[in-house]
């Protein structure tokens, strides 16, 4: 009778196991559950979605918050990047330049490029102050920057000398000279969009 | 280039841009479609088309 028992428990436990294992399975495959836009974050995606294509437009985020007098926030614009991620079916504008394109500012591009082009020439990985002079921007805004591209997972924090940030392999193999492009368009009217 | 010398032919246009091989910021204004400013000064301006 013991024994059956011992055996039942036994059963019961690689059960547990089994079902732990495969709950941990599941939510490393599961994506992060996507936040849904408000109504203020919807009205940029059709603005983007509208503007995409007219006059070779690759409008980018910060652009179409803008011109839709939305608030300035990084997290506005993280939000809305972060969809525009995760759908590329929105729109061809999308899958054909990269959703890179369409979310970072040009100063976010340039703090990118910088580390990149370090890294594919095999120099130490500038600091806050070099990126800084380089890219014509405060530290703060390096910072600012920097933490925004490890949101988007183009970067991630090392324990290098430089900025702290080593490159996403995928992003240095990128294509060398098109990537973290921008044109930025400014019309008399007031019309703001982006060219590639 | 195209947009500049069709469509907005008749405008003011800023183009902000930037160095490809480095992160050296460029503006390039036209009017009416020709170049009225262009900086830095060592800028190389491309126009195709013949």
């Amino acid at each position: 009778m013991k024994r059956k028992q011992s055996w039942r428990l036994m059963f019961a436990a690689s059960s547990l196991l089994l079902l732990v294992c495969a709950g941990q399975v599941a939510s490393k495959q599961t994506p992060k559950k996507e936040a849904r836009l408000n109504s203020e974050e919807q009205k940029v995606i059709n603005y983007l979605v509208a503007d995409w294509g007219e006059d070779y437009s690759v409008t980018s985020v910060d652009i179409a918050m803008a011109a839709l007098k939305t608030k300035p926030s990084d997290e506005t614009r993280f939000r809305i990047g972060s969809h525009i991620k995760a759908h590329p079916e929105l729109h061809e504008i999308i899958r054909r330049w990269g959703w890179v394109t369409i979310v970072l500012t040009p100063d976010e591009k340039l703090i990118a490029r910088t580390l990149i082009n370090a890294e594919r020439e095999g120099k130490p990985q500038p600091t806050v102050v070099e990126i800084a002079k380089a890219v014509g921007v405060t530290e703060a805004q390096v910072d600012n920057g920097l933490t925004m591209l490890e949101r988007y997972e183009i970067l991630q924090r090392a324990t290098t000398k430089g900025a702290g940030y080593k490159v996403v392999p995928r992003y240095i193999k990128w294509e060398p000279r098109l990537d973290f492009i921008f044109h930025k368009v400014s019309l008399d009217s007031g019309r703001q969009f982006n060219t590639n | 280039m195209l947009l500049v010398s069709s469509k907005l032919a008749n405008e003011k246009v800023a183009i902000d841009t930037s160095s490809p091989e480095g992160t050296a910021r460029i503006r390039v204004v036209f009017d009416k479609g020709k170049p009225v400013t262009i900086e830095p000064a060592s800028t190389i301006l491309f126009m195709g088309g013949g």
